[in-house]
């Protein structure tokens, strides 16, 4: 090890020694995203910073789409593998209905806030079946999150990372960002994710990494905020284009042949069979976009446009 | 270099097909056709065909039809037992009108029979082996050079007209080797598949069209058609309409009257003031041709009647070769099926007699001379 | 899911929009077999021009007439051999054959076992509802043990045909098995096999809602999917501790894959050798 990594972990000691409890990180996603990959490569960082670290996943379903999230505890002692809610210091969600879900575990006024914003929907989380339950997808925006959160940032890290033309580095943009509310050397997290990223890649990925710390260094959330309520207004009056933010669900009733299954199978129930037996849309702002009545429906009778077709 | 060959008649089958265009061929080893197969498995990949010896009859049958659907002009060779398993793909074949050459070189049945002797018992399976109406053309070679000559032939009547042929080769044809002079197949041209070259939209792949022949669209061209062996109306979707039915059946069915002028094809020997018609196909002719020579030497008017085309059978020809006969003889190597289609032209004043073998063994000339002499002497 | 595609999945793009509703029950898990392929077939940029459809007879056979490629709806069991015919005469074509239990498993079962030992680089596309369904719903050769039928009125005592087993057995290059209600994954699955050089073999565990259904007391379409499939899981689950989740005897996902040569290429291959000799 170089003398110059050496000199700020040191330093870096010293500054967290005074923090008497421990810190605790929550990372939330969906299968398939690399939450627990993010968080080997917090944990191995604490590690090396000399902290006791307990890190403790889930992993949800095998399957891809899957509800994942990862708990990072570090400190001087730490005792128990498991953030009680409204514990996080940081709340850093990969996907943006994951983040809202885990909201209540976020420490309130201190706690920071950090979400990708793309929207994936797991497409079997039939969580409570019954009619009039609690809606499976959040319904929260951008706008409403960081209107209450004061630390919170809403990054779009693939597109970022899109920019850079390392799309499979969006994850590490995205420990950029985390980066900037943990009082770590940069130098020192980069060494550790040349550890995790395969050798061809760590050039892109040191990159993607000071993209996402720049950006959240330069994230000024009131102005942000003003631009998203002046794009309203402007919406309002008629001035500027109105984005649509729900999926819309086409029915052919023609092609419908009343089997249920697309009824049966929302996971948010808000398809019905009407008195013609013909499947109607019954609720359409509980309508996540999930596509499962699309899939299953053995007659071609549903197409579900999400938002960025519409706006298409 | 002489351009005679000395060619065994299931290897002149073999490279009659090539020369007529065949460049797939599928099938399954069957006695006494076996050697067609082995011929085809040594040309076809000198000329960038594909052969392939396929699991059963019925996968070689379905094979040629799915290689001729994609473009191939194609053929199958078997014998009795197999030509029983094509049966339904032929069937399929007429139905959809895909072109194909199915060679069916005899043997005694029924059953498995007698697999190496040979027999003329497929007259009616040729004809109507397959269920429902349809067309199908039957062609019956009588020597090494006729069966290189009308193989080619099925292959140019199957391409021009969408409709399956079969080469019925009796056995002793098949391993019959014959000097035959190549040179008068030289300047032969085959005929080529009509495609579809018409606009992609709309298109009605089986359109009644002027020459009740549809032409084809090939896969990749564009037109994205339906094939199925349901009735299908002119969209090539399936019908249960009793109109379309009607009508969409009648063209198919009328194809093969329309074209009966290509189609048909007949030899007649003397019989212009023939009071003794004798009507003969494949080897049987040859011993007729020997019988007739005989009976005309005894003093009686005896001609030969062969029809080449034996599906349709040539009923004006017919009729006109025998317009002076007092009897006809149909000698067959079976317990009498020409005979039956013969039958139904019978008019008043000719009696129709036949004379029939099936104990493995060919007719003789002589057979058919005694016959003649016994017959006339007890009018 | 998680990667932004280049163009959006249009269903309406890939059937015959004039011949539709089609004609399956409903509730059919064939349709939705259907999508999914047409799905692999989108994302696989198949041109429809190039792609030819071969099935056979029963229910599965008519669900290529709602595709908008060439499709040829043939006999009953014999997809395999038509479609062996016109992949050798146009290796250009993409060959993708839909056959079912009965036709691909009873009467088509020697062309099967002949198709995966050739490898000819065909996708056959099984689509298992374990019964007849177009005959008024007779024993298949996968009609689970025990349940009723129009021919066995008590129950099925005959044994089932492990159809992945036996065309992995009979040297299928590319074998798997899915469930419709994992439309995604039976997408994957269908567009890996498409993919593979090679005879590719694929079980879809559709459901025969109206005929087989009913008669076994199966429920209603939804529940039918749901309990039907309740037998199947992805290899994946084996390291799950709840019991419900484990997958039992049978499994889906690729099962199988191997880089035997593929037949076309193995005969131009050796008709090379010889010609050029």
């Amino acid at each position: 090890m170089t003398t110059a990594a050496i000199k700020p972990l040191k330093k870096a000691q010293k500054q967290t020694q005074k923090v008497q409890r421990p810190r605790n990180v929550l990372i939330v996603g969906v299968g398939g995203q690399g939450v627990i990959m993010v968080s080997k490569v917090l944990a191995t960082l604490c590690q090396k910073q000399g902290f006791e670290v307990k890190q403790s996943e889930v992993h949800g379903m095998a399957k891809r789409g899957g509800a994942v999230f990862s708990h990072v505890r570090f400190g001087e002692t730490v005792y128990s593998p498991t953030i009680p809610e409204g514990e996080a210091d940081v709340l850093l969600a990969l996907e943006w209905a994951e983040g809202m879900r885990w909201m209540p575990y976020l420490r309130q006024q201190s706690g920071t806030f950090i979400a990708d914003t793309q929207h994936i929907v797991p497409p079997f989380a039939c969580r409570n079946r019954t009619r009039g339950a609690q809606s499976g997808y959040v319904s929260e925006t951008i706008e409403t999150v960081m209107s209450h959160v004061d630390n919170s940032f809403a990054m779009d890290a693939m597109g970022i990372a899109e920019q850079l033309g390392v799309v499979k580095a969006a994850n590490t943009v995205l420990l950029g960002a985390l980066s900037t509310a943990l009082d770590f050397d940069p130098e020192a997290w980069k060494s550790v994710i040349s550890m995790f990223v395969p050798e061809k890649t760590i050039e892109t990925n040191i990159r993607a990494f000071d993209a996402g710390r720049d950006w959240a260094l330069g994230f000024d959330r009131e102005s942000e905020l003003r631009n998203l309520t002046d794009t309203h207004s402007l919406q309002q009056e008629g001035l500027a284009e109105v984005k649509v933010d729900r999926s819309i669900v086409e029915i052919t009733e023609e092609w419908c042949k009343s089997c249920d299954i697309c009824v049966k199978f929302c996971p948010e129930r808000c398809l019905v069979l009407n008195d013609k037996l013909i499947v109607e849309m019954a609720e359409p702002e509980r309508c996540t976009g999930c596509r499962m009545c699309e899939w299953l429906c053995p007659d071609f009778a549903i197409a579900v446009r999400t938002p960025d077709q519409i706006s298409q | 270099m002489s351009s005679v060959l000395n060619l065994q008649g299931n290897h002149a089958c073999a490279l009659a097909a090539i020369a007529a265009g065949c460049r797939f061929y599928a099938g399954y080893p069957i006695t006494p056709s076996s050697e067609v197969a082995e011929r085809m498995s040594l040309e076809l990949p000198a000329v960038d065909g594909i052969f392939i010896q396929m699991e059963d009859e019925i996968a070689s049958m379905g094979a040629v039809i799915g290689a001729s659907l994609g473009g191939a002009k194609t053929m199958t060779a078997t014998s009795g037992p197999g030509f029983s398993l094509k049966q339904e793909h032929l069937g399929y074949a007429a139905a959809t009108e895909v072109p194909c050459v199915i060679i069916n070189v005899m043997r005694g049945g029924p059953s498995t029979g007698m697999p190496t002797r040979p027999a003329q018992g497929d007259v009616m399976q040729a004809r109507w082996g397959t269920h429902g109406d349809h067309p199908i053309i039957v062609l019956t070679p009588w020597s090494v050079e006729e069966v290189y000559e009308q193989t080619m032939r099925a292959f140019d009547l199957s391409e021009a007209l969408r409709i399956p042929v079969v080469v019925l080769i009796d056995e002793v044809i098949g391993h019959l080797v014959e000097s035959v002079d190549m040179a008068r197949f030289k300047a032969v041209k085959p005929v080529e598949r009509k495609w579809a070259d018409s606009k992609k939209q709309g298109f009605q792949p089986y359109a009644i069209t002027e020459d009740f022949v549809p032409p084809m669209p090939r896969p990749g061209d564009g037109y994205r058609t339906h094939t199925t062996g349901l009735t299908h109306a002119e969209s090539g979707f399936p019908t249960q309409d009793p109109e379309t039915g009607q009508r969409v059946i009648s063209r198919l069915l009328d194809k093969l009257e329309h074209h009966n002028k290509l189609v048909e094809s007949v030899e007649q020997t003397d019989c212009e003031d023939a009071e003794v018609v004798i009507v003969a196909f494949g080897i049987t002719a040859r011993a007729a041709q020997s019988a007739i020579a005989l009976l005309q030497k005894a003093g009686i008017k005896a001609g030969l009647f062969r029809p080449i085309t034996l599906w349709p059978f040539p009923d004006q020809s017919y009729a006109s070769a025998t317009r002076n006969a007092r009897l006809v003889l149909v000698p067959e190597m079976n317990a009498g099926q020409l005979i039956v289609e013969i039958e139904r032209y019978q008019k008043d004043g000719t009696s129709v007699v036949g004379l029939n073998r099936y104990d493995g063994e060919a007719i003789a000339p002589q057979q058919i001379v005694n016959k003649v002499k016994e017959v006339l002497q007890n009018a | 899911m998680l990667n932004k595609t280049k163009a959006a999945f249009e269903i309406r793009d890939y059937i015959r929009e004039d011949l539709f509703p089609h004609f399956m029950c409903p509730g059919c898990g064939h349709g939705i077999a259907m999508r999914a392929l047409l799905w692999a077939i989108h994302d696989l940029n198949i041109d429809k021009d190039k792609l030819a459809i071969v099935s056979g007879i029963g229910c599965s056979g008519r669900v290529g007439a709602y595709i908008d490629a060439n499709t040829f709806h043939t006999t009953h069991g014999r997809p395999l051999t038509f479609a062996t015919g016109l992949k050798l005469a146009r290796p250009d074509l993409q060959v993708i054959v839909i056959t079912g239990d009965g036709d691909c498993l009873a009467i088509g079962g020697n062309h099967l076992i002949h198709a995966c030992r050739r490898n000819l680089d065909i996708t056959c596309l099984m689509l298992n509802n374990e019964t007849y369904g177009m005959t008024g719903g007779q024993v298949s050769p996968t009609t689970t043990r025990d349940r009723y039928t129009t021919t066995t009125p008590e129950g099925n005592y005959e044994p089932v045909f492990d159809a992945c087993e036996l065309a992995q057995g009979a040297g299928a290059g590319f074998v798997g098995r899915e469930i419709t209600l994992q439309t995604p994954s039976l997408k994957s699955l269908i567009q890996q096999g498409i993919a593979h050089p090679g005879f590719s073999f694929l079980e879809v565990i559709s459901d025969c809602t109206e005929v087989y259904g009913r008669k076994n007391d199966l429920g209603e379409s939804p529940q039918m999917v749901l309990s039907q499939k309740s037998e199947f899981r992805s290899d994946s689950y084996g390291m799950i501790a709840d019991e419900v989740f484990q997958p039992r005897n049978v499994k889906t996902g690729v099962l199988h894959k191997s880089d035997r040569p593929e037949y076309a290429e193995a005969y131009q291959q050796r008709i090379t050798d010889r010609v050029k000799k």
